[in-house]
């Protein structure tokens, strides 16, 4: 499409297409096109003058041909995209602001006096409505304050005021509504737009494929802490299903052949083989969004603490204005103070800072679902870590398959490979790629797989029960012996691995020796985290009690409980609480689930299942931790900006009321002060924190 | 108010309800409303677009500000380290 440079400084283009203007889709097409370029660091596209804006750090002459040759008749975006698309409410937005504005100046310049007041006396009506309504739940409320101030003005025949004080009003109001709007739909888009791949069965076989490739009547296999990518029916299988993300429902329920399911929702329990009845595109946003929007989440306690504070001090200038009255026989000066009202300010500035902080964590790759939790995490003594996945690598690797039944370590190792593949754990992954590495091919040597959480997996080879899985599992669970004469390897076994436990019909075949290293930084973040102020960081791990002593060490962690069950952690966290800690759990798997929601503050690593990610109140997107380090300085420097705004709303305020009551301020500056204080309080409350 | 005067107010309200409303409702005037209606939309439609403009401008005009400063203070870094090497040479 043809383009011409209307601005240029090194690193930032802005060109204008040829067109008069784009609309929603094209606009959307187009910046996800320039997003996905190479080199691009940031793209804003303003639909209504087809002109984008492009950052970007790679060959301008590449960046240049490029845009030549974007063509929009052939350009297509992934639907998902679109769906998430949040141009055409900014815009609404947008239009309703300035709307808003130039008719209140210009109903000043240009309407004639008589139309002028018969407005003001209209809308007025509105806001006595409103104010009224509030009587009959017998609380004082920040409506009637406003009521009774723009009812004053009116009847004093000063409708310049109450012209004002509406307009101000209604400003904050749509800015309130479109912040809220704003933030809940972000934080919607960096939740939907997230499974990728799906196991899609043809035939006798499955296979792992794009999520854009599947197609309506498919069959996809949905597994234990695997996300239902699309709607539709199952046809074969039965789980647990947990549908939170739809109803809001935290009870799994059943589901079985015949029975339908909807995308974004995850399998607890069990497996089902799903056919597709709705592919991408299926409203998963909008799920979302009604989600997010259904639940308490977003409610923070410091936020409401302000909240019901300011409507406990509407009597105090309810009174105040009285006596102002009183005492001065001035209807403007009782109506300044009426102006001057706390409310209004922490109303503005409270969930502004909160949503800001979220939107600003959401930078950092750090989904927060409420402001609730970043509370949580600034308060928090303890944090809890999971270690594989979490602490370590999510990448372990096989070292050495030691085998004990006499077979070829090869076989053993393709053997339990193919037994492996099916499960979103970190060393499940490992056992896979050194099948891999050493160019193991293993098709369906197996029947049906059964995973039991957090210990491992039991399936067929050849008509032999097979097994593989922790020490406790495959030793104490199922009671597999080891061959004669191995006794003694089996003592030999060197220590630092993680080791992988494979039997075959009761008998111990082999044993995996997986390493699995700390990530790099961990040790830093652990100390930063310890710095911060977190007094307890407590390690819990499935593993073996050496392997985690070892790590434990090496990271300076305080406690350390190893060959833990799921409920064992989720039972800590409990504890914990009871005593009075604040505590934030991090963990990837499935098995942290309970934990995670037990905890004050549960958060995800990205990497880990999907399950997971759903019950966790924060998620975390990238590998390392020092965003858990960043999270806490965020949610830390959040609340002390709530306390800050918090003492300067009512220092200022109180300070403009004493003022005017004084008669040192007229009415007029004293409303213009407290209308500039709570603007400029609320612009501040969205700048960065970190 | 004299006979006649209130004669002319009760004439005008009766024509106004009979044959004014219907002028008002008539297919013509509601012509009138939408081609008005249009240009009013047109206009905000202007106004937003004009506002688009700032917009893009301002934010141009920041952005090259902040360049300026950078790389001025590029500069004078630079010649911080020029000169320290000479000193110390």
């Amino acid at each position: 499409m043809k383009a011409i440079i209307r601005h240029e400084i090194p690193g930032r283009l802005r060109v204008h297409f040829a067109r008069r203007r784009l609309s929603f889709r094209e606009a959307d097409t187009l910046h996800y096109h320039l997003a996905n370029l190479p080199g691009v660091e940031s793209v804003q596209v303003y639909e209504r003058t087809a002109d984008a804006v492009i950052r970007y750090s790679c060959d301008r002459g590449a960046l240049l041909a490029a845009i030549r040759s974007y063509d929009p008749a052939q350009a297509k975006a992934p639907p998902e995209v679109l769906e998430a698309s949040g141009r055409a409410q900014q815009a609404a937005y947008r239009e309703r602001i300035i709307a808003s504005v130039v008719l209140h100046f210009g109903k000043r310049l240009l309407l004639p006096g008589p139309v002028r007041r018969l407005l003001t006396w209209g809308r007025a009506l509105r806001f006595l409505w409103r104010g009224l309504r509030t009587i009959p739940q017998r609380r004082l409320r920040v409506e009637l304050l406003d009521a009774t101030a723009i009812g004053a003005s009116v009847l004093s025949r000063d409708h310049g005021t109450a012209d004002s004080v509406m307009f101000l009003l209604d400003v904050g109001d749509t800015l309130e509504e479109w912040t809220h709007k704003k933030s809940v739909s972000d934080l919607a888009r960096q939740m939907s737009l997230h499974v990728s791949r799906v196991w899609r069965i043809s035939g006798d076989t499955e296979a792992l494929v794009d999520a854009g490739e599947i197609r309506e009547g498919d069959l996809v296999m949905v597994r234990v802490g695997s996300l239902i990518p699309f709607d539709g029916v199952v046809a074969r299988g039965e789980a647990m299903v947990n549908q939170a993300s739809m109803t809001g429902e935290p009870i799994p329920v059943r589901r079985s052949a015949g029975k339908s399911v909807f995308a974004g929702t995850v399998v607890e329990e069990g497996e089902l083989v799903v056919r597709v009845t709705k592919v991408s595109g299926s409203g998963r946003f909008d799920k979302i969004v009604h989600m997010i929007e259904e639940s308490e989440k977003l409610k923070s306690n410091a936020e409401s603490k302000a909240e019901t504070l300011a409507d406990r001090l509407v009597p105090y200038t309810l009174a105040g204005a009285a006596l102002t009255w009183l005492l001065t026989r001035d209807v403007r000066k009782a109506v300044a103070v009426l102006m001057v009202d706390y409310s209004c300010a922490l109303k503005l500035a409270m969930p502004i800072s909160v949503l800001s902080a979220i939107r600003e964590a959401g930078s950092h790759h750090i989904t927060v679902k409420g402001g609730r939790f970043l509370e949580a995490v600034a308060e928090a003594d303890t944090i809890v870590f999971d270690k594989t996945g979490t602490l370590t690598k999510a990448q372990p690797a096989v070292r050495e398959v030691i085998s004990f039944n006499g077979a070829d370590a090869r076989e053993l190792l393709r053997e339990a490979a193919c037994l492996e593949e099916h499960f979103p754990h970190s060393i499940a992954n490992a056992v896979v790629r050194a099948a891999a590495e050493q160019d193991l091919q293993h098709e369906e040597l197996h029947a049906e797989v059964e995973y039991i959480v957090a210990h491992g997996i039991a399936s067929t080879i050849a008509g032999k029960r097979a097994l593989i899985g922790s020490r406790h599992f495959i030793f104490e669970d199922e009671g597999v012996e080891i061959p004669e004469g191995e006794r003694e390897r089996f003592e030999a076994i060197p220590e630092g691995y993680s080791p992988l436990y494979y039997a075959k019909d009761g008998q111990l075949a082999a044993v995996l020796l997986i390493e699995d290293p700390v990530k790099e930084g961990a040790a830093r973040a652990i100390e930063a985290l310890h710095r911060e102020g977190v007094a307890r960081i407590v390690m819990m791990t499935g593993d073996s009690e050496g392997t985690a002593q070892r790590i434990a060490a090496s990271l300076g962690i305080d406690e350390v409980h190893a060959e833990v069950l799921p409920e064992d952690k989720a039972r800590f966290v409990q504890l914990a609480k009871r005593e009075g800690a604040r505590v934030i759990m991090v963990g990837d798997g499935i098995n942290d689930s309970p934990a995670l929601s037990a905890a004050d503050a549960g958060v995800a690593i990205s990497s880990g299942a999907e399950l997971a990610r759903q019950i966790a109140d924060i998620t975390v997107g990238r590998d390392d931790l020092e965003a858990i380090v960043a999270l806490r300085r965020l949610s830390e420097l959040l609340m002390r900006r709530i306390h800050f705004n918090y003492r300067m709303i009512v220092g200022v305020n109180t300070a403009l009321i004493l003022l005017s009551m004084a008669g040192i301020l007229p009415p007029a500056t004293s409303a213009l002060l407290h209308n500039a204080s709570t603007l400029a309080l609320g612009l501040k409350s969205t700048t960065k924190l970190l | 108010m004299d006979w006649g005067k209130r004669c002319g107010i009760f004439a005008a309200g009766l024509l106004f309800g009979t044959a004014g409303v219907r002028i008002l409702v008539s297919r013509d005037a509601k012509k009138l409303y939408a081609h008005c209606t249009a240009a009013v939309l047109r206009a905000k439609d202007a106004l937003m677009d004009q506002a688009t403009v700032l917009q893009e401008n301002c934010t141009d005009i920041y952005e090259e500000a902040k360049a300026i400063n950078e790389e001025r203070e590029a500069q004078e870094a630079a010649e911080e380290i020029e000169e320290e090497a000479e000193t110390a040479a």
